[in-house]
């Protein structure tokens, strides 16, 4: 790791070379967890002082050792990250947090804890509706989470190291909606690939770094200039995208990336916390109403057009504030959630007037090559 | 003003020269393995067969799963766009259009001129040229007789699987069961036209609809297609040749939005000559 890099070289380091930035911070005597989706709240954990690292799978990595363990027929993704912890990629984790996020997740997590030897294992139970009972429950888990901790921490999350994380948290999301800014202008400031690295890179750093990292990379692309020409504006709804070959080759035809409702995306940093009076009460509240990802149910509206329309508003609002040309729903193959869900995202954004190109994908950077052609129509669809 | 459209499917290369209101010379041939000699080859032959120099070609458009490897063209357009062009200016009435070529299928959605919407399949033989290149090899029967010789059928056999692989197997299964090549045939067909069928379903079929390539030269996957359709389809008179027409027109419009001064530059850089991966000048 090179300690002069800053800003959007030093993201894109961070990013090529996750595992190494981690072992470095181990080695500066911090503890490192690994957590499913964007579920866990990773405020208790940076209220501990671990870092918090996202767990990924890998397009590039053919799937072999998990298939051992796990059908072929479930996500690709969960079975690839699976894949890749087997194969010792995450040796470094301290902690394993896993998460009823999705069926898949959940599955993938219990395995995981039995074949992935780790010090500290936790199944965060969340639950897939928004009524207050949930919120309830969810909370209750949260608690058994913090008390798991706690244990293998030896020490007590204090309420004031809790609440500054949520602050600092807080201010993450508010950094990173500042970068989204930078991507509303006709070229973007930002590219959707800069943008991905960089989420991924604040999703393996310490919250503070994060910032920092945010900061400096907020400063150098508001002054440069256009790094990009003009293109068809795409919104991208739906499963991640975690490899930027993925969004290259998205961004080499004929498309620019201007917002992602993904879980590397807005989901986990559109809305913030708000600070209740038992801190934990906020965090229950944001993860489970306000991280928008099908894999919790919102059920709201009386008919099929209202239902939707409370559901999916925010997407219209992307749309506008962005100017998107067009939609991409991505769906990785057997991703359950988002592929009930797709259909009924599609009729909303096609009544709206936008176009939606619907790919289900292999989440294999060795299939990609024939999307482009679908990519490029696309962008000619659109364009025309 | 003379242009050219080029398609290079991953079975058959496509060429049309046109001028502005007529085709002049069309050359169709299989793509094979020399990918990228192909486009030179069909170039020149189709040069030679309307007497044109290759210098007085204003525009060339190349497109098709090949349209990379044409180191003389002057732009790109995906075929999706050009066999909706194509079949546009063939048959303005047309609503979609279902193409069948030799390695994918697709539905395209035609509005005032413009695409509107589009779904592909490359990920599975089943419902493309390939399919019934494998199942004509098992059953000993060429690829142009297959449609005529399924039409003979009374009684098309039940096929339930559509992988390419397992539907071998099961054809092999049912002649052993004493079920007629042409039943077999037939119910291959009505399986794959099932299957096209939900695929273009997704994007709305509205008349007029149009088939193009490979498969709507299958007489027996036309008439199966129309069958679950309900109605005729529309069929161009050589339905390979859409997505290099549409090409030759996008080139036609591009040429004719460019000031003399830019054609002549886009022309100097142009050389006719096979891409190769060694000349740096030569490669796009």
């Amino acid at each position: 790791m090179d300690a002069n890099k800053k800003g959007l070289a030093k993201a894109n380091e961070i990013y090529n070379s996750r595992g190494a930035y981690a072992r470095e911070v181990k080695k500066q005597g911090k503890r490192v967890f690994g957590y499913f989706c964007c579920y866990p709240p990773i405020e208790l954990l940076s209220a501990l002082d671990i870092v918090p690292v996202r767990i990924l799978g890998d397009m590039d990595e053919p799937i072999t050792l998990a298939d051992n363990c796990l059908p072929p027929v479930m996500c690709i993704f969960c079975r690839s990250a699976f894949d890749i912890g087997m194969k010792g990629q995450y040796d470094y984790f301290d902690g394993f947090v896993g998460a009823h996020a999705c069926d898949g997740a959940e599955r993938t997590s219990f395995i995981w804890s039995n074949y992935i030897k780790s010090p500290c294992n936790f199944h965060l139970d969340i639950p897939h509706t928004t009524h207050n009972s949930a919120v309830d429950f969810f909370k209750e888990q949260i608690e058994y989470f913090k008390a798991e901790l706690e244990k293998s921490a030896g020490e007590e999350i204090k309420p004031e190291a809790l609440r500054k994380a949520i602050s600092d948290h807080n201010h993450q999301r508010a950094l990173v909606r500042q970068l989204y800014e930078l991507r509303k202008p006709d070229p973007p400031l930002l590219t959707g690939t800069e943008m991905l690295k960089i989420l991924i890179a604040i999703m393996g750093m310490s919250v503070a770094e994060g910032n920092l990292l945010l900061t400096e990379v907020i400063g150098e692309v508001k002054t440069r200039e256009n790094v990009q020409e003009k293109k068809r504006r795409l919104m991208i709804w739906g499963s991640l995208i975690d490899n930027a070959v993925f969004t290259e080759l998205i961004e080499s035809s004929g498309l620019n990336i201007v917002i992602e409702d993904t879980a590397i995306g807005t989901r986990p940093f559109w809305h913030d916390i708000v600070e209740t009076e038992d801190p934990l009460q906020g965090v229950a509240e944001h993860y489970l109403k306000e991280v928008l990802c099908p894999r919790t149910f919102r059920d709201s509206g009386s008919n099929y057009a209202q239902d939707s329309d409370s559901r999916f508003g925010y997407l219209r609002d992307f749309a506008k504030y962005w100017k998107v040309d067009g939609v991409f729903a991505n769906i990785i193959r057997n991703c359950d959630v988002h592929g009930y869900e797709a259909p009924v995202v599609k009729d909303y954004l096609t009544d709206l007037g936008l176009p939606v190109i619907m790919i289900e994908q292999d989440y294999s950077t060795t299939s990609l090559a024939s999307l482009r052609t679908r990519f490029q129509a696309f962008a000619e669809t659109i364009g025309s | 003003m003379f242009v050219a459209g080029i398609d290079i499917g991953s079975t058959i290369t496509k060429i049309v020269i046109k001028n502005e209101t007529e085709i002049l010379s069309t050359v169709i041939t299989r793509t094979g393995a020399e990918h990228r000699r192909m486009a030179l080859q069909v170039m020149t032959d189709a040069l030679a067969n309307c007497d044109l120099s290759f210098e007085s070609l204003e525009c060339i458009v190349a497109t098709g799963y090949g349209r990379i490897n044409v180191p003389f063209a002057d732009q790109q357009v995906t075929e999706i766009t050009c066999h909706m062009r194509g079949v546009h200016w063939l048959f303005p009435t047309v609503r979609t259009i279902i193409d069948v070529g030799g390695q994918d299928s697709k539905g395209i959605k035609v509005k005032d001129g413009r695409q509107v919407d589009f779904i592909m399949n490359d990920k599975c033989a089943a419902g493309t040229g390939r399919f019934f290149e494998v199942i004509g090899d098992v059953l000993g029967v060429k690829l142009e007789e297959i449609g005529p010789i399924s039409l003979r059928s009374e009684k098309p056999a039940d096929i339930s699987s559509l992988c390419t692989i397992f539907a071998e197997q099961e054809a092999l299964l049912r002649l052993s069961e004493g079920t007629s090549v042409e039943d077999i045939l037939a119910g291959l067909l009505k399986a794959n036209a099932a299957r096209i069928h939900a695929m273009v379903s997704k994007i709305r079929i509205e008349k007029d609809v149009a088939m193009t390539g490979g498969g709507a030269k299958n007489i027996g996957l036309v008439k199966a297609l129309e069958q679950k359709i309900g109605f005729p389809m529309v069929l161009p008179p050589e339905p390979l040749i859409t997505g290099a027409l549409g090409a030759a027109l996008i080139a036609g419009e591009t040429a004719r939005s460019l000031r003399t001064e830019e054609l002549r530059a886009k022309k100097e850089k142009r050389r006719l000559e096979a891409v190769t991966f060694f000349d740096k000048d030569s490669v796009r």
